[in-house]
C-alpha cells in the first residue's frame, strides 16, 4: 500500500487505516502494560507499530524505527495522545528523506510529555473528572442511576472525542498543535476553567460533606447550632482546610492525613464531641 | 445479603478491568469503571441491589473525587476501593440494617472503602512489579525484530498480572470478607466508641479527597475565595451542583475576557513604547 501512495505523489503518506489502528492502539493500550520502570513505553510502541509497518516495507527498517520509540515514556494519555500524533508526522516525515534521527524524535517526546501531563492532570484529572462527578453525585441522589449513567456517556463521549482531535491535530500541526495548548491566550483560558473547578469543588464539598457535633453547650442548646448560627458547614469548611494545610504546609502524605482524622474521630467520640445519633442527615 | 462465587468471581473480573494501570484502557477502565460511583451501579447490579449499590458510590466517590497519580505514585487503590470496598460495605450496611440512605450508611460506606482503597495501594505495585516480567520479554522480541509480540506484551501478558493482583484478592475478600463485617459489626454495640469512631472517620475522609484536590487547584491564596464562593453557593445559598457550575462557568467567562484583555493591552503597551523610543531617536537626528 505504502508503495502505491509513493507512486501516486512520490511521497510516502501514513495510510488513514494505519492512523485509525495507531490511534486506537494509543486509546485502549496506553496504560495497559504499566511498571514503574517503562510506564507508557510500551503503549506507545503499539501505537507506533501500525505507521512503521505502513511507512517502511522492510523488516529491518521497521525494527529500526520502532527502536527510536523504546525510551522511556510518561504522560497524562488523554491529552498525551497529541505527542502520539506529534511523532506520527515526524516519523512520516523522516520516511521520505528528511534529516530526522533518532535524537530528534527523542527530545521532542521528552520535551512534550512532561507540560502536557501537567496540563492534563491539571485540566483533564483535576478539573474536568471532578466537574462530571459533582453533577453526577447530584444526579445519583437517593440512588438514581442517572447519575453514573451521565458521567459514563459525557466522560466516555468527551474522552474518546477529545483524545481523537489531540491525536490527529497532532499529527496535522506537529509542534503547531501544541503552541496552542501552551500558548498565553490558552493559559488565560486554563486557568479560567480551572477557576470553575475550584468553584465547583467547593460546591462539592458543601454538599456532600457532612460533618456535624453533638457536643451540647452547657447554658442549654448544641455547639452545632451556634456553629450553623455563624456559618452553615462551618464544620466541614474548617476540616478540608485543615487537610489541605497538612498536606500542602506541612507536606504530609494523604494516607498520614487519613491517619490524623482517625486520631481527631477516637478523640473526638470519646470527650463527646462526635455522637453516633447525632450526626446530621444530609442537607441536600 | 450474601456474596456468592459467581458474584465475587464477576467483581474480580472488573477489579481487573479498572484498575489503574487496568485491563479496560484508561478512559474505559481506570476513568469510568473505576470511579466508586459508576462502581456503585455495577456493584449494584451484580449484587442485585442497584440503589444501594449507588449511594455507598456516591459516598465513596467523595474521597476520591480527584484520583491524580502523579508520576505512577498512588496513595489508593481504585479497584480495591471500588470492587471490595462497596460489596463489603453494602454487606454491612444490610448487616447492621441501616438505612442506605441514612449518613450513619454513608459514613461506614466511606470507612470501608477509604481503608480497603488505601491499603490496596500494594496491589498497584504488585501489578506494575510483574508488568516488568513481561516488559523484560517485549525488549527480547524488539530486538529480535518479532514487533507483533509487542501487542501480547502490551494487551495480554498484563492479565497474569491481574488474575494475581486483581482477581484472586477481590475474590478471596468479597467471599471471606462479608463474614468478618457481619461478626464484627454484631460485636459492636452501635453507640460504642468503636463504632463512634467510625461514623466520625466516615465523616471526616471526604475532607482528604477534597483537599488533594484543592492542594492540585490553588496556586496562590486568593484561589482560597473561589473556593469559598463556591462554598457559600452550595452551603448557604442553596444551589445544587448543575446551578453552582452554571455560574462558575459565568465567572470563568468573564475572567478569561479580563485575562485575554489583558493580554491584548500588554501588546498594545508594548508597541506604543517601541513607538515612542522610535520618535525620541527621530528628535534626536
Amino acid at each position: 500500500m505504502a508503495e502505491n501512495t509513493a507512486a501516486e505523489t512520490g511521497k510516502k503518506k501514513v495510510s488513514k487505516k494505519a492512523l485509525a489502528k495507531s490511534f486506537h492502539n494509543w486509546y485502549y493500550g496506553n496504560l495497559t502494560c504499566f511498571s514503574q520502570e517503562h510506564m507508557q513505553t510500551f503503549g506507545y510502541l503499539v501505537s507506533m507499530l501500525p505507521i512503521v509497518e505502513d511507512l517502511y516495507d522492510k523488516k529491518e527498517d521497521q525494527q529500526k524505527a520502532l527502536t527510536t520509540y523504546s525510551a522511556f515514556f510518561n504522560t497524562e494519555p488523554q491529552i498525551g495522545s497529541m505527542i502520539v500524533g506529534v511523532t506520527v508526522g515526524l516519523e512520516e516525515a523522516r520516511a521520505n528523506g528528511d534529516p530526522i534521527d533518532d535524537e530528534t524524535i527523542n527530545g521532542i517526546r521528552a520535551g512534550l510529555m512532561g507540560p502536557l501531563a501537567g496540563i492534563g492532570d491539571s485540566l483533564i484529572v483535576g478539573t474536568l473528572i471532578p466537574i462530571l462527578l459533582g453533577i453526577a453525585l447530584g444526579l445519583a441522589e437517593g440512588g438514581s442511576i442517572l447519575g453514573p449513567i451521565f458521567y459514563i456517556v459525557v466522560w466516555n463521549l468527551l474522552a474518546y472525542f477529545g483524545m481523537k482531535l489531540a491525536y490527529y491535530r497532532g499529527y496535522d500541526l506537529g509542534g503547531a498543535a501544541v503552541e496552542a495548548l501552551v500558548g498565553p491566550n490558552a493559559q488565560a483560558l486554563r486557568d479560567s476553567i480551572v477557576m470553575i473547578g475550584t468553584m465547583v469543588i467547593g460546591a462539592v464539598a458543601a454538599t456532600w460533606v457532612s460533618i456535624s457535633t453533638a457536643l451540647e453547650l452547657p447554658g442549654g442548646g448544641t455547639l452545632q447550632g451556634t456553629l450553623d448560627g455563624i456559618y452553615p458547614k462551618l464544620l466541614p469548611l474548617i476540616f478540608t482546610v485543615f487537610c489541605w494545610w497538612l498536606m500542602t504546609k506541612k507536606k504530609v502524605s494523604p494516607i498520614v492525613t487519613m491517619l490524623v482524622l482517625v486520631v481527631i474521630a477516637f478523640v473526638g467520640a470519646l470527650v463527646g464531641f462526635f455522637g453516633a445519633a447525632t450526626i446530621a442527615a444530609p442537607t441536600v | 445479603m450474601e456474596i456468592n462465587v459467581f458474584q465475587a468471581a464477576l467483581l474480580g473480573l472488573f477489579a481487573c478491568l479498572a484498575s489503574m494501570p487496568g485491563l479496560g484502557g484508561t478512559s474505559i477502565g481506570n476513568y469510568t469503571l473505576g470511579r466508586p460511583l459508576v462502581a456503585g451501579l455495577v456493584v449494584g447490579l451484580i449484587l442485585g441491589d442497584v440503589p444501594t449499590g449507588i449511594i455507598v458510590g456516591a459516598a465513596i466517590q467523595v474521597v476520591y473525587i480527584a484520583l491524580v497519580t502523579p508520576g505512577g505514585t498512588v496513595s489508593a487503590d481504585v479497584r480495591a476501593a471500588c470492587y471490595m470496598g462497596i460489596p463489603l460495605a453494602m454487606v454491612a450496611i444490610h448487616a447492621a440494617g441501616l438505612d442506605p440512605a441514612s449518613t450513619e450508611a454513608s459514613s461506614l460506606a466511606t470507612a470501608l472503602g477509604a481503608t480497603l482503597g488505601t491499603l490496596g495501594a500494594i496491589l498497584f505495585y504488585g501489578t506494575a512489579t510483574i508488568n516488568l516480567v513481561w516488559q523484560g520479554m517485549g525488549w527480547k522480541w524488539l530486538e529480535k525484530g518479532d514487533t507483533h509480540k509487542l501487542y501480547l506484551v502490551d494487551m495480554v501478558l498484563p492479565w497474569i498480572s491481574h488474575i494475581i493482583c486483581s482477581f484472586i484478592p477481590t475474590f478471596l475478600i468479597c467471599l471471606a470478607g462479608q463474614g468478618m463485617v457481619d461478626t464484627l459489626l454484631a460485636s459492636l454495640p452501635m453507640d460504642g466508641l468503636a463504632m463512634k469512631t467510625l461514623f466520625a472517620v466516615g465523616s471526616l475522609l471526604p475532607c482528604v479527597g477534597i483537599a488533594i484536590l484543592l492542594k492540585q487547584v490553588i496556586s496562590k491564596p486568593t484561589d482560597f475565595l473561589t473556593f469559598f464562593f463556591g462554598f457559600t453557593l452550595a452551603a448557604v445559598m442553596g444551589c445544587n451542583l448543575i446551578a453552582a457550575s452554571a455560574i462558575a462557568c459565568f465567572f470563568a467567562l468573564i475572567n478569561f475576557q479580563i485575562s485575554t484583555m489583558k493580554l491584548k493591552l500588554a501588546q498594545v503597551g508594548s508597541g506604543a513604547t517601541l513607538a515612542a523610543s522610535d520618535d525620541e531617536e527621530e528628535e534626536d537626528i
